[in-house]
């Protein structure tokens, strides 16, 4: 995939130019220039807050045109399991596949029996496993991104499975092919997604060389049709009996470990814990712990930006219908065993860091620029206003030592210019504003 | 300053003040990465300087940590006003602690702070006064890889 795949854009019909995005964003890769936010790319790990957080719906997710499903012979739809969530407790997982293939897909699969099979697979690995501990669960992709661009040294730790979603997809292409006899790229594979950070990972995939699926189509587009749909049919399917109740639960936050054998286990949701733990990771100060799982959303994929249902309805569905699917066991240990023999959970492609451009080329330099951006934080007002476009005054500091800004930008500094030049001109007082970034 | 000094920052640690632990090796994290150290040797550094700034925060009433870069080393010098240790040998072994029941209970204690200190540094030296305070200073050469 190219390197210019990008997840969510920024309408700038609707962008004014506030500077919620930027002072949300976990990897500060947002500064509001001219009165639009613009994206340094190199930093952005296509998570979402800018998304979650935008008061005008300007940072839109870019997700897979209907029109594309006309490509394909056959399409298919595996929807995340956030997707049961959004009709009410009394809404079976088998209403909600066969709402899939009224409203136009020809195939609907559930993910809940993958989950389960991927928590055989985490807990195989951990058993087996020689460190570094805590191991970290791939389930969100945004979380995968943020440790290769902001925590390197973690990669290790992340556990080498694959998510369900691709790990079903591709157990699904190969057996559709042989079963409708059609070539495996005349199906088109499309996840119905809870967010736009899964939507990039099948963009633009990391343990992948490529993703197994065709595209994603948001929860939230889908939603309208879906309803009408489970309205106009509402008789269950007998796919409901198919559902791994334990799968379910991948839903909402503390789903995954819920399911492993392993005792000491996290569960971090929401950006800044997820710095907050990893930070302590790095320090070696959790290595009691041997699997946490993190999602960058603050409850999990439940609380998605594409989703429509609350999170904490959703929640209640979810936890309803795995518990009234109590005792169904749609796994086989022997599946597992097979698969595990097969590696068929394993990445394809390493993980790799994303290391950002540094500042300096050598030591003395970077050292020089540290002391040159010290002084220039004693000289910033340090109210972190962001109204000079970056989300904090350090960010703004180095963005002068870039080049990319002026410290003119700053509000309170150009007040302070002002004040000094009508002083020095008593007899012209305030009739002339200095230009921009102007040193008067 | 020595004229191969190019950087130097101190902090101050505070006795008891388990709310911010971790906070110095963290800033002091930060700023290698900016500057940017070899991920091995801010790797071993920062486990470092996490044990000895936990350390400071257990037994001793306040520290300060002076943390320097020259063109080969990164250096740590944590000066507390504490305690100190009356048998610097045996606290130097590996499971010997005088942590109290409470501070097991937060995971700490299990002895392994200064083993594990100079397991993670290339340089090393510890001087202790009873009743006084604790030296510790440790360094991790800046030439290894990542």
């Amino acid at each position: 995939m190219t390197e210019a795949a990008r997840s969510i854009i920024v309408d700038i019909t609707r962008c004014t130019g506030c500077v919620a995005c930027s002072k949300a964003c976990p990897t500060k890769a947002i500064r509001v220039r001219d009165n639009l936010a613009q994206v340094k790319h190199e930093l952005c790990i296509d998570c979402g807050e800018c998304a979650r957080v935008c008061p005008h719906e300007a940072a839109r997710s870019v997700t897979t045109p209907p029109s594309d499903l006309g490509k394909f012979k056959v399409t298919v739809a595996i929807p995340s399991i956030t997707l049961y969530a959004q009709f009410g407790k009394d809404v079976h997982p088998g209403q909600v596949l066969k709402a899939l293939e009224r409203i136009g897909f020809d195939r609907a699969y559930d993910l809940s029996w993958m989950c389960e099979l991927v928590a055989g697979a985490t807990d195989a690995f951990l058993a087996e496993s020689r460190g570094p501990w805590p191991a970290i669960s791939v389930t969100c992709p945004a979380i995968t991104r943020m440790v290769q661009l902001r925590y390197p040294d973690l990669i290790p730790h992340l556990v080498p499975v694959e998510s369900a979603r691709e790990l079903a997809a591709k157990m699904l292409r190969r057996k559709l092919a042989a079963e409708l006899s059609v070539e495996p790229h005349e199906i088109g594979l499309f996840f119905i997604t809870p967010c736009v950070a899964i939507m990039h990972s099948i963009l633009s995939p990391v343990g992948l060389e490529q993703s197994y699926f065709d595209g994603a189509i948001s929860i939230a587009e889908l939603y309208g049709p879906l309803l009408h749909a489970i309205k106009e049919a509402p008789e269950d399917d007998l796919r409901t009996h198919e559902v791994s109740p334990q799968g379910l639960l991948w839903a909402m936050s503390g789903g995954e470990i819920a399911g492993l054998r392993a005792s000491s286990t996290l569960t971090i949701r929401g950006v800044e814990d997820v710095q907050h733990v990893f930070d302590r990771i790095e320090s070696g100060t959790l290595r009691s712990v041997d699997f946490i799982e993190a999602y960058i959303c603050p409850d999990g994929c439940i609380s998605g930006g594409l989703t429509v249902e609350g999170r904490y309805r959703a929640a209640r569905t979810i936890q309803h219908l795995s518990r009234q699917l109590a005792g169904q066991r749609p796994v086989k240990e022997e599946t597992l065993r097979t698969l595990l023999r097969q590696n068929f959970f394993d990445f394809e492609k390493e993980i790799e860091a994303r290391p950002v451009r540094p500042l300096a080329s050598s030591l003395r330099e970077a050292i020089a620029l540290r002391h040159q951006r010290d002084a220039l934080l004693e000289r910033l007002p340090g109210k972190n206003c962001a109204a000079c476009g970056a989300p904090n005054c350090e960010t703004f500091a180095e963005d002068i030592l870039r080049g990319e800004s002026v410290v003119g930008d700053c509000v309170f500094i150009r007040i302070e210019q002002l004040e000094r030049a009508v002083r020095e001109q008593p007899a012209a007082p305030l009739t002339i504003l200095p230009p921009r970034g102007s040193s008067a | 300053m020595s004229p191969d000094v190019l950087y130097r920052e101190s902090f101050a640690v505070e006795g008891n003040d388990f709310e911010h632990g971790g906070n110095v090796a963290t800033a002091i994290k930060a700023t290698l990465r900016e500057l940017g150290i070899a991920s091995g040797a801010i790797r071993r550094l920062s486990i470092a300087n996490f044990e000895a700034e936990m350390n400071v925060i257990m037994y001793a009433r306040r520290a300060e940590f002076v943390f320097t870069i020259t063109p080969e080393l990164i250096s740590v010098v944590v000066a507390d006003e504490g305690p100190g240790i009356p048998d610097i040998d045996w606290a130097m072994q590996e499971g010997h602690s005088t942590a109290t029941p409470e501070m097991r209970e937060r995971g700490f204690g299990a002895g392994l702070g200064l083993p594990n200190i100079r397991k993670n540094s290339d340089e090393f030296a510890i001087e202790s006064i009873v009743g006084s305070g604790t030296t510790l200073r440790y360094a991790v050469r800046l030439d290894q890889g990542a």
